[in-house]
Order: C-alpha cells, then sequence, then structure tokens
C-alpha cells in the first residue's frame, strides 16, 4: 500500500507579501493623517482652560471666529516644503524652533459691554496656576489686556511650551506653543547690537 | 522597637521643620510690593515676573556665546517688574504705597544708592542690600512719575556690580555699564 503523500506547504507568492505591507502602511498612513487632521480643529488641554477661563469669568457668549491647531507632522511638512524657498534668517530659524502651535480666536457679541479686564486676568491667573503655569508678563494698556504664561517647571530649552492672550475689547485671541528654542536664540545672539536692541525694547 | 519608631517621627518632624522653614523665608533682597491699586478702564498697568528657572534655561542657551551674560543670570534669582498707570483716582494712593516701600526698605537695613527729585517732579530712588560686601543680595528701584505712573523694580540673587558693569560693556549696552559703575561705588 502507497503511503498517503503529505500536502506540500504552500507559500503565497512573495509579490502578494509585499502588496499586504504596502497595504499595511497606507492604511496605518491614513490612520496618522486623519488623526492629525482631526486634532487640527482642536485645542489641547491647556489652551481650552485658559479660554474657558476667560470665557466664564466675562459672563458673556463669544462667538469663536476660529480654533486651529497645528502639530509635529504638519509643521514637519511645511518645513520640508520651505527648506527650497529662500527665507530670511530670522523665519527660518523661527520655522526650526516651532514643534507645534495652536491658536483660537473670539469676538464678543455686537453691542455686548466689554468684560472687565482685571476680572479677566485674575480668572486666567487661577485657571493656568492650578494647571502648573506661571503668569510671566502681564499688561493692561488702554483697552488691552496681554499675558503671558509659562510653565513652573521647565526641563529644557529643547522642549519650550508658552500660552499668550490677547484682547483688546471686542476680540480674544488664545495662542500656545511648543518649540526648540536653541536655533532661535542663535540667530538672536549672532545679529549685531542685539544688546542694546532688547535693552531699548525694554526700556520703551 | 518604640524608641525607633519614636526616633524616626523625631527626625521626620525635625526634617519637615527645616524644609519648611527654608520655604517659608523669602530670599533676603525679595521685596514685597503688596498689592498695586490697579488703574481704572485705559489705564495702563504692566507685571513682569521672571524667576530663576528661565534665568537658567537662558543662561544656559547663552553660555557659548555670551559667558559674563551667563555668569551674571545665573546669579539672579527673580526680575519682578511692576508699572503702574497714574490716574486721578489711584494717584494719591500709589504715591502714598510707594513712599511707604522706601520707607521699609530704610527701616531693613537697606542702602539707599540713588535719590533724584527733578523738577518734573520725577522722584527716583534705587536702593540695594548687599550680602557679604561683595555682591548684591537685592537691588530695587522705584520711580514716581507724577503725572504718569510709578515703576517698581526688584531684582533678587548674587549679583557682583563689576559683572554688571562687565555685561554692559560685552553687550554695548551703555545704561548698563553706568548702573554697574554706579553700584560699584
Amino acid at each position: 500500500m502507497n503511503p498517503t503523500p503529505v500536502p506540500s506547504v504552500v507559500r503565497p507568492p512573495a509579490k502578494r507579501i509585499w502588496l499586504r505591507c504596502i497595504l499595511a502602511v497606507l492604511l496605518l498612513l491614513s490612520v496618522v493623517i486623519a488623526v492629525e487632521v482631526v486634532s487640527c480643529l482642536h485645542l489641547s488641554s491647556d489652551t481650552r482652560a485658559l479660554r474657558n477661563s476667560l470665557i466664564k469669568s466675562s459672563g458673556v457668549e463669544w462667538r469663536q471666529r476660529i480654533a486651529l491647531h497645528a502639530g509635529g507632522l504638519v509643521l514637519s511638512t511645511v518645513r520640508a516644503g520651505l527648506s527650497f524657498v529662500n527665507l530670511d534668517a530670522g523665519a527660518r530659524a523661527a520655522l526650526q524652533s516651532v514643534r507645534g502651535a495652536e491658536v483660537g480666536v473670539y469676538q464678543l457679541p455686537v453691542g455686548a459691554k466689554p468684560p472687565d479686564r482685571a476680572v479677566l486676568l485674575a480668572a486666567a491667573d487661577a485657571a493656568m496656576t492650578a494647571r502648573g503655569w506661571d503668569r510671566v508678563v502681564g499688561v493692561m494698556d488702554g483697552s488691552d489686556l496681554v499675558t503671558v504664561y509659562l510653565p513652573g517647571e521647565i526641563a529644557s530649552a529643547r522642549r519650550m511650551k508658552c500660552c499668550l492672550m490677547v484682547f483688546d475689547g471686542q476680540e480674544m485671541v488664545v495662542v500656545s506653543a511648543r518649540a526648540d528654542l536653541e536655533p532661535l536664540f542663535k540667530y538672536a545672539l549672532a545679529q549685531p547690537a542685539i544688546g542694546n536692541k532688547v535693552w531699548s525694547l525694554v526700556c520703551r | 522597637m518604640k524608641n525607633l519608631i519614636c526616633h524616626s517621627l523625631a527626625v521626620t518632624v525635625l526634617a519637615a521643620g527645616v524644609s519648611l522653614n527654608v520655604l517659608a523665608d523669602p530670599p533676603p533682597g525679595q521685596v514685597d510690593f503688596g498689592k498695586l491699586a490697579m488703574p481704572g478702564n485705559g489705564g495702563e498697568f504692566v507685571e513682569i515676573q521672571v524667576n530663576s528657572n528661565l534665568l537658567s534655561l537662558a543662561a544656559r542657551l547663552v553660555e557659548k556665546q555670551q559667558p559674563d551674560a551667563a555668569k551674571l543670570l545665573r546669579g539672579v534669582q527673580l526680575v519682578r517688574v511692576n508699572v503702574v498707570g497714574l490716574t486721578d483716582e489711584n494717584r494719591d494712593e500709589l504715591t502714598k504705597h510707594v513712599r511707604q516701600i522706601r520707607h521699609d526698605l530704610d527701616a531693613q537695613g537697606w542702602e539707599r544708592n540713588v535719590n533724584v527729585q527733578q523738577k518734573d517732579g520725577e522722584d527716583v530712588g534705587v536702593y540695594t542690600k548687599t550680602r557679604g560686601g561683595e555682591a548684591l543680595a537685592g537691588l530695587v528701584i522705584t520711580v514716581i512719575e507724577p503725572k504718569d505712573e510709578v515703576v517698581l523694580v526688584n531684582i533678587v540673587g548674587d549679583i557682583k556690580p563689576e559683572q554688571v558693569a562687565a555685561l554692559g560693556e560685552d553687550l554695548n549696552i551703555k545704561p548698563l555699564e553706568k548702573i554697574g559703575e554706579a553700584l560699584k561705588k
């Protein structure tokens, strides 16, 4: 009696394996792009906290005009694209520094009384202090209010974060950025008479 | 066993007490300007506070290109600037407040280096607190411009006047050079 032949293992052709790999990569890329696109329309939790504290303390319903977030992928793409363009050295240093940015613009309803700037400042301070941020700059002039917050603990210049708010009596802009400060500092320090320029700005 | 627990508790309480004591005392050169009366609608108010975190970061960034500036920045723990616009509502109160700050500084042993009163009413006072006779633990500048604003500056740290003058020379900032020279005297 002849022995039953052992069926040979059927391997898929090499072409099919490659096709599956390419499809997997494309699927992964689509997911990453989709996540990046969705995140473009959402602000980070710290920026949202700043915005919400200002809106709540004002007692008025603001109209959102824009809320955008540009993460690492978007900015890397922009940097790659602009590497072929002849840019000013300062602009290039700034572009190399920024690692992520987001902006929200909100407007008071027409005819609404502008909220008290001191109240807005106190609310923003409370919200940001609770999240571990320190106010570095606070300016009120005319109907304008400008505040700048930095994290209480700064680990490294390569991962610097900053939150900024500007209110001009009608419109409020909330900006947050992550940056590697080294390229920017190198550019600034290479400028002639940078010391005098900074001193003039400080003393203005 | 009981002794061990008691000793451990005693050491913990002592350590906590020391830590709290360290945390509670601000540096000798730091001055509390108190609550400044905010100006009414439209008035100017500026507050800048840069602490040692940011200053150390700046020192690390400029170390290679500007070692003198880095050295000076490392010696500074806090820079605080307040500018408050004067209006009819807050002028008297703020002027009185600044004079009280000056009075307190005199009482606390701060040295008054500069006291200038100009014809237009501008009143400038510069106070320093020395550390060991060679360095400054603190610097306070008070300016009253009766028609305009009040300015208060407090710089805290371990600042050597010759570093300030040298930095002014390196960066070609004449006012800084003059301040450094004035502090040396």
